[in-house]
């Protein structure tokens, strides 16, 4: 029994490989949903920036430490959608899939909003860009990057969904990117989220003012 | 040093870069380079819940007076702690106290490797900084409900425990304020992920943590 991200892609891929036998097609293993052993809980450890920032919109978080696509799949799939109608849904998933491509992890990241739009017919999907990371350029920026662009051109073909750049600004023109953003070069320090915080409430609020409700309820 | 031949937990060991973007040796060499014109009175060194530590409100109100410098690395066990404190992040300053918080991940090893492990670290700081105090904390319990990893946990504090109980210049503090409900279950109002401390979690832990940080160095000053 145990709790490493690390020891749990493990099992994970190889029930990955087991059922991409089993079924027999080419599937995106970035977009099968597969459960983390073991968790339970959310990623709340920001809740000040939260509380301040957040929680006026009336907002939930359903965010795991770790996550991948496929995880954050299988969660959507088994129970975290059936007693909510958010008006909004804010995606921010992919950098933790360490085993997939670029090009798979976009998919996973369509497939999860795929799943929103169905499930949540009132739901707009906000999907968050990758942030760069790492102190120094590395593989896994030029990864994320990569995963942005597919993102760009492939959900505009979704209905409503959209797709929000907020890593503007990390990389500073030495290409390094700062403990005080990010204090592992990885998770966002308070300061960090309040930079992206304000991209991101615009566009929330713009969303919420145009939802039809509100429409409806200041014609009456 | 025949211990650390046989005890993985206690051979300095550095973090592999699995995932490819050296993270981990970034951090460390942050750590050594800012420690140059640095000159703490406390040095805590450790893993995600000291590292974590630093990100909240509680730091600043009850350490930072202090003079505390924070070295927590996230996932790190005592072999990468051992590496790290070998390799740079003690050579510039002089802390009176150093607070070690390590263990809860060195999984696949047990508690007696576990207790090695800190004890290794604790010999490490004693012979950089022969004037340092350690104040090892507690491992906490983890997990929602009642699991090995627990019983490990309990195990690694009782060996550690009597282990540093002979030496003057150690201690075990247990820092766990009661998270284990009588029910056997932990609130992830006070561990969110019930591994990690929430802000409320940090300030039941950092209260007495900072009474007792003050009493040694004040100790420490008198001698």
């Amino acid at each position: 029994m145990t709790d490493i991200p690390r020891l749990t892609s493990a099992v994970a891929s190889c029930l990955r490989i087991a059922i991409s036998w089993m079924s027999g097609d080419e599937m995106n293993p970035a977009a099968v949903a597969q459960a983390v052993e073991d968790i339970q809980g959310d990623d709340r450890w920001m809740s000040q920036i939260w509380r301040e920032l957040f929680s006026p919109l009336h907002a939930l978080n359903f965010g795991i430490g770790g996550d991948t696509t496929c995880n954050v799949l299988w969660r959507l799939q088994n129970g975290e959608l059936d007693n909510i109608g958010p008006k909004v849904t804010v995606v921010w998933v992919g950098t933790n899939n360490h085993e997939h491509s670029a090009e798979q992890v976009a998919g996973g990241i369509l497939a999860i909003a795929q799943l929103l739009t169905s499930r949540l017919p009132k739901t707009k999907v906000v999907v968050l860009g990758l942030l760069a990371r790492g102190e120094w350029p590395n593989p896994l920026r030029e990864k994320n990057v990569a995963v942005n662009s597919f993102l760009r051109s492939w959900l505009p073909r979704l209905g409503h969904t959209q797709f929000l750049d907020v890593g503007a600004g990390f990389v500073h023109s030495d290409e390094t990117i700062s403990t005080r953003d990010m204090f592992d070069f990885l998770h966002l320090t308070a300061a960090g989220y309040r930079a992206i915080a304000k991209p991101l409430i615009d566009l929330l609020l713009q969303i919420l003012e145009e939802t039809p409700e509100e429409k409806r309820a200041s014609l009456v | 040093m025949s211990s650390g031949d046989s005890n993985p937990a206690a051979t300095p060991t550095p973090c592999v870069d699995i995932q490819g973007d050296g993270r981990w040796m970034s951090l460390h060499n942050h750590f050594v380079s800012n420690s140059k014109d640095k000159e703490p009175d406390v040095l805590f060194v450790g893993d995600s819940l000291v590292q974590l530590l630093h990100q909240f409100e509680v730091w600043r109100e009850l350490f930072s007076p202090l003079h505390a410098l924070n070295f927590g690395v996230g996932g790190d066990e005592t072999q990468h702690v051992l590496w790290r404190l070998s390799n740079g992040e003690l050579a510039h300053i002089s802390p009176k106290v150093v607070v070690l918080w390590v263990g809860t991940h060195n999984h696949g090893h047990t508690a007696e490797q576990i207790c090695g492990g800190i004890m290794a670290i604790v010999q490490l700081i004693k012979d950089k900084l022969p004037k340092a105090y350690t104040l090892v904390l507690g491992v906490l319990p983890r997990g929602k409900m009642p699991n090995p990893l627990r019983e490990r946990n309990a195990q690694v504090n009782k060996l550690v425990k009597d282990a540093v109980s002979s030496l003057p210049h150690a201690s075990l503090l247990n820092v766990d304020p009661g998270f284990v409900h009588s029910d056997g279950s932990i609130s992830h109002q006070d561990l969110y992920d019930f591994l990690h401390l929430t802000p409320q979690g940090y300030q039941a832990v950092c209260q007495p943590l900072h009474a007792h940080l003050k009493g040694l160095l004040e100790k420490q000053a008198e001698n």
